[in-house]
């Protein structure tokens, strides 16, 4: 138990970074920005369900969710060639763009919510969400990291990361400053950056 | 004095990396910051190194995407052309990639059928996406078919629909929309403003009695206004009908309605997609 809690986490994660999965995604990313439809099968079997479970987990919806995810998808299709290795990895490209599609559905959805409401098509069945199993151990560790940081660093992370909210709203759900969000939640973020050993 | 004003100023700013890298600033803020952002290299670096950290909460959050999910992403991106590099931009554009100004979708277009072809796609295709198939190779015989003439012939039946067909599909600006039909069945749309016009098809539609049929509208600011009656497929697909004449704040209706048709929707929809 102990000897799992101590931070021996920085050079296995830093190891799989280098020339693993991640090298082998951005490889990928300069296929399918020259119209490699193989490679682009190749990238969204590494990135569609964590994209699909990031929109999901902000969104809820699951029908707004699979088309915010489409579209996050397809933008990666279209525009691979923006991607730039020495601006990060591939994944945080990927995930930055699918982050920020279902943040901005939700903050613009209000107005629309009323119409799609009065409209009478059925839901799609769903089954329960699955995990994806692959994540397991990722998501493991980042609950470990999560599990360093302070209550409110990590409330602050999960409401505008997972909830989607502004800062200014989560230091109204939190009942605490702006200016204490705005420091916590960067220091979270540092915090978890080097216990997950993602350093760029 | 100023200086310590200003100097707080800027470390304020800096703060909000965090809020920014998880976009939790409201888009005024947002706004500001990206004007900060592009002259603070240190900024962006942080920003950078930030991003991996969330790019590791998304990933925790993966799950297994619904059937057909994987299906609809790989053949939408089929119908959508990619962007291309500004030829303005420093260095030589990366090889492979076409110039701009040349007929770019057809060679893409091309690359993915003979790729899906081989891939045996088709099939898996057919059983995920039946109708949107249909579209596909349509599409496809038309491209085909104005790439080397033999073909043309072939296709003077549907010729007219199916060029308007083609050029929905390689519009640049063609997006895909699928959404549940009220009843059952899935429809799928690939709608291009540009070209004012949509592509409509269905998969697994409920079957309605033989006195009455489904019936497509465009409904918006500019009216009410009948697309046609859609045709029942072969294998449960149906379509592909193209709804041209789209005008902006337009939704797509899709109703029940005596067989020959009426001059005015139904209730009620069956789908309804704002386009």
């Amino acid at each position: 138990m102990t000897a799992s809690d101590r931070p021996e986490r920085g050079n296995p994660a830093r190891h799989g970074e280098g020339a693993g999965p991640g090298a082998d995604l951005a490889a990928q990313l300069g296929l399918v920005a020259r119209g490699d439809a193989a490679a682009f099968e190749a990238v969204y079997e590494q990135v569609g369900p964590s994209v699909l479970g990031i929109v999901r987990r902000v969104i809820r919806d699951p029908a707004q969710s699979e088309e915010v995810a489409q579209d996050v998808l397809l933008e990666v299709w279209r525009t691979a060639f923006k991607f730039d290795a020495s601006r990060g990895s591939a994944l945080a490209w990927v995930m930055t763009l699918a982050h920020r599609r279902a943040v901005d559905r939700v903050r613009s959805v209000q107005k629309e919510s009323e119409r799609e409401r009065r409209t009478a098509t059925a839901d799609i069945p769903y089954d329960e969400v699955t995990e994806a199993v692959e994540s397991r151990l990722e998501r493991e560790r980042v609950r470990r990291c999560l599990g360093s940081l302070t209550v409110l660093q990590r409330e602050s992370v999960t409401l505008a990361y997972y909830g989607g909210y502004t800062y200014g709203q989560v230091a109204l759900l939190l009942g605490v400053p702006t200016g204490t969000v705005k420091t916590r939640m960067r220091d979270a973020l540092i915090r978890l950056r080097d216990c997950l050993g993602v350093a760029v | 004095m100023k200086l310590r004003a200003r100097r707080r100023t800027t470390s304020g700013e800096h703060t909000l990396a965090g809020a920014y890298a998880m976009d939790a600033l409201s888009a005024p803020d947002r706004a500001a910051f990206e004007r900060h952002l592009a002259g603070c290299e240190d900024c962006a670096q942080e920003i950078a190194s930030l991003r991996e950290a969330t790019a590791r909460l998304a990933a925790a959050a993966a799950v297994t995407p619904p059937p057909g999910f994987k299906e609809r992403v790989l053949a939408a991106a089929i119908i959508t052309r990619q962007e291309a590099p500004a030829e303005s931009a420093a260095g030589a554009p990366a090889a492979g990639i076409p110039a701009t100004g040349t007929p770019a979708a057809a060679p893409g277009l091309l690359d993915w059928l003979r790729w899906i072809t081989r891939q045996g796609w088709r099939v898996r295709l057919a059983a995920a996406a039946g109708a949107l198939v249909t579209v596909l190779v349509l599409g496809a015989a038309v491209v085909f078919g104005l790439a080397n003439g033999s073909m043309r012939q072939q296709l003077d039946q549907a010729q007219s629909s199916s060029q308007q067909i083609a050029a929905v599909l390689t519009a640049q600006d063609a997006v895909m929309r699928t959404k549940a039909v009220f009843g059952g069945g899935t429809a799928t749309i690939v709608m291009s403003h540009s070209r004012h016009a949509l592509v409509f098809t269905a998969a697994g539609l409920h079957a309605l009695p033989s006195s009455r049929s489904y019936e497509l509208w465009l409904v918006g600011p500019a009216g009410d206004r009948p697309v046609g009656m859609v045709p029942a497929g072969s294998r449960g697909t149906t379509g592909p009908v193209i709804a041209s004449g789209l005008r902006p704040g337009d939704h797509l209706v899709l109703t029940a309605e005596p067989a020959g048709g009426s001059s005015r929707p139904d209730m009620p929809m069956m789908l309804d997609v704002a386009l």
